[in-house]
């Protein structure tokens, strides 16, 4: 059960009982009221009494959470979602109560477009320096100057190969050959229109992000024919992997260290051809009702050594150097979650249009119901 | 007195069932911001693409029906020996039905990912040398499987009841009259258990239209309902009004579907409308 609330994982169960509950959140007034001065805690009555997160499951060290509770009388709220869709739905449904979301950077542009997050104030963030961070995912063009989001983890999306693959798959051309080739029933993509069209793309020559009709044409005619030689669609690549199902998958660097640490025999790799980078940031809500709380909490998480124990429990590469030297060396030295600066510099991350595109949803769509 | 004790039903109907259903008529009308969600317009062009997702309607329509019918295929049977050669085990059986209903359908779903995988049934067949590379899992017999599974209860259930209350003089009468077995079930006892087969397949079939989650885990993401449909529209889409027309349109759809079924229902067994349908 556990790989079914992984991060970015497929079974969309939280999606499925969210929708019914959405429409109702919609149309009924909110009644979080902001938690002003009167939450009545002795060490630090402006912080107020709660704080409330929207983030991915496994993500955040408990001790971590703790201590900062126990530093300043707040405490959290942590509201685990299974993908950035699902809380953005809750975001743009209004009235969440959410203070601190954690999107994937694709969904920043828009959200900071429409007024869903507000800037965050560096004076209460203690020296935060971002110019000493890994330059590939701060001051990037979905939030120049970091306005808005502070990166906390990010990672690739590789390929998990198993033993019975014989061969390595080492590039996305590869993949894809070998999905309808050797690896016929046993390749898996994952549930998600951005790494997955992504990737066939890079496979086929273009970019990660394309939009362009006609290469989008030529991705869907490459998928649309994959398909029946697919093991699975689906983002919860785990247990098909471990089950001896699928040989060759689509995955992230979360499964890539836990499906290797659990079976060294399988190999998580960069593949040679580039592929998908991704971020998450940390972001505060426009109407969170605990702003103040919300500026407390980034400062004390982003101490380097508190960074360090949230990166130590959830297994995703920090992009701050300082974070890193902290880290124990089965974790800061472990390739799959610190590949060499060269490979994941190949890499690109994707981009809002791609996220925002209706052409790849609904070619996605098209996709998922051919037969 | 009537219309206080009324009230809370009024409230109910409107909270929870009228004011959803507005609310997803008016998202409908309205347009996709360019973000993604919703922005508010008065247009019926969501209603035009409708035909884009007609492959995920047929799929569910196709395999919603097969798996109904699978599921009356092996519940008849189940409930006509509890009913009939029961005796006084009869409660404990039934019970028996129900006892699965108390682990949660998530868990009992992930339960057939792993017996229909490579390593489960197929390895058992590979063993013990009677098929070589059978694939189960991620094929609509999985999806099928997953739904007479997990949807059988509801179905045994309405049946039982109907064969449980006619009464055995008439069995013994139609014997005594020179009828044999076979004519005395065709003539007798399965006309009056056709209200609980009415009853049984509308609990089936319509809560399998919605189905999102079997699909997602026995189908592996290749075999697409109209619930992953829509959970992709609200969430990798995020087209709000496209959903909420899809939404609104398949619910038309069933109204008119059960409206038709009723029709036909009371032709076939009159007398079903009092007996105890939805």
């Amino acid at each position: 059960m556990i790989q079914i609330m992984t991060k970015r994982s497929g079974v969309r169960l939280v999606a499925a009982m969210a929708g019914s509950v959405l429409f109702l959140a919609a149309c009924a007034p909110g009644t979080d009221e902001a938690v002003g001065g009167e939450g009545g805690d002795a060490e630090d009555a402006e912080l107020g009494d709660k704080l409330t997160l929207a983030t991915w499951p496994n993500y955040h060290d408990p001790a971590i959470i703790e201590a900062f509770t126990e530093e300043t009388g707040v405490n959290v709220d942590v509201n685990v979602y299974g993908s950035t869709e699902e809380m953005e739905a809750l975001l743009r449904g209004g009235s969440s109560g959410i203070d601190i979301l954690m999107p994937t950077h694709y969904a920043v542009p828009g959200w900071i477009e429409d007024g869903l997050v507000q800037k965050i104030d560096y004076s209460k963030l203690g020296d935060v320096d971002l110019s000493t961070w890994n330059e590939l995912f701060v001051d990037q063009p979905f939030d120049p100057g970091n306005v808005y989001t502070i990166p906390k983890n990010w990672g690739t999306t590789g390929i998990i190969y198993a033993p019975e693959a014989e061969d390595p798959v080492t590039s996305w051309k590869e993949f894809f050959e070998r999905a309808s080739g050797d690896l016929t029933g046993h390749s898996v993509i994952v549930d998600h229109q951005i790494s997955s069209i992504g990737s066939a793309a890079v496979a086929l020559g273009y970019d990660l992000n394309t939009t362009d009709p006609d290469e989008l044409a030529e991705i869907e005619q490459l998928l649309v024919g994959l398909k029946p030689d697919l093991w699975a669609i689906t983002s919860d690549v785990q247990p098909p992997l471990r089950n001896g199902d699928s040989w060759s998958s689509i995955a992230w660097t979360g499964d890539g260290v836990q499906v290797q640490r659990d079976n060294p025999d399988y190999e998580y790799v960069i593949p040679d051809d580039g592929g998908e980078l991704w971020v998450d940031n940390w972001t505060i809500a426009a109407d969170a009702p605990n702003a103040a709380a919300a500026h407390a909490f980034l400062e004390f998480v982003l101490r380097p050594e508190n960074s360090a124990a949230d990166t130590e429990f959830c297994l995703f590469p920090h992009a701050n150097p300082a974070v890193q030297e902290l880290l124990s060396p089965e974790v800061g030295e472990n390739p799959v979650i610190y590949p060499e600066q060269a490979a994941i510099a190949r890499m690109t991350l994707s981009s809002a249009e791609a996220y925002n595109s209706e052409a790849r949803a609904e070619m996605w769509a098209r996709i998922k119901s051919s037969s | 007195m009537y219309r206080v004790m009324g009230a809370p039903a009024v409230v109910w109907y409107l909270l929870f069932l009228a004011a959803p259903l507005i609310v997803l008529l008016v998202v409908s009308l309205g347009r996709r911001s360019p973000n993604g969600g919703y922005q508010p317009g008065l247009t019926l062009e969501q209603y035009g693409q409708l035909g884009t997702r007609w492959t995920a309607f047929a799929n569910t329509v196709e395999l919603g029906l097969v798996g109904t019918v699978v599921c009356l295929m092996v519940a008849y049977p189940m409930a006509y020996v509890l009913a009939t050669r029961g005796g006084r085990y009869k409660t404990i059986l039934l019970a028996l039905v129900v006892v699965p209903f108390w682990t949660s359908l998530l868990i009992r779903t992930y339960a057939w990912v792993f017996l229909l995988g490579n390593s489960g049934i197929p390895a058992l067949l590979r063993d013990l040398g009677i098929a070589e590379g059978v694939r189960l899992l991620n094929t609509p017999f999985a999806v099928v499987l997953g739904i007479v599974y997990n949807y059988l209860p509801l179905m045994i259930l309405p049946i039982f009841v109907s064969l449980d209350r006619i009464d055995q003089g008439i069995r013994q009468a139609s014997k005594d009259l020179g009828a044999g077995p076979a004519r005395t079930f065709l003539r007798i006892t399965l006309p009056l258990s056709a209200p609980g087969i009415i009853s049984g397949v509308l609990l089936v079939f319509v809560p399998v239209l919605g189905e999102y989650l079997i699909p997602v885990l026995l189908g592996g993401g290749q075999i697409y309902f109209l619930g992953n449909a829509l959970a992709d529209l609200f969430f990798q889409s995020r087209n709000w009004p496209f959903g909420a027309a899809v939404a609104t349109a398949f619910i038309a759809l069933v109204m008119v579907l059960i409206g038709f079924y009723r029709k036909a229902a009371s032709r076939l067994a009159p007398g079903t409308e009092q007996e105890g349908m939805l």
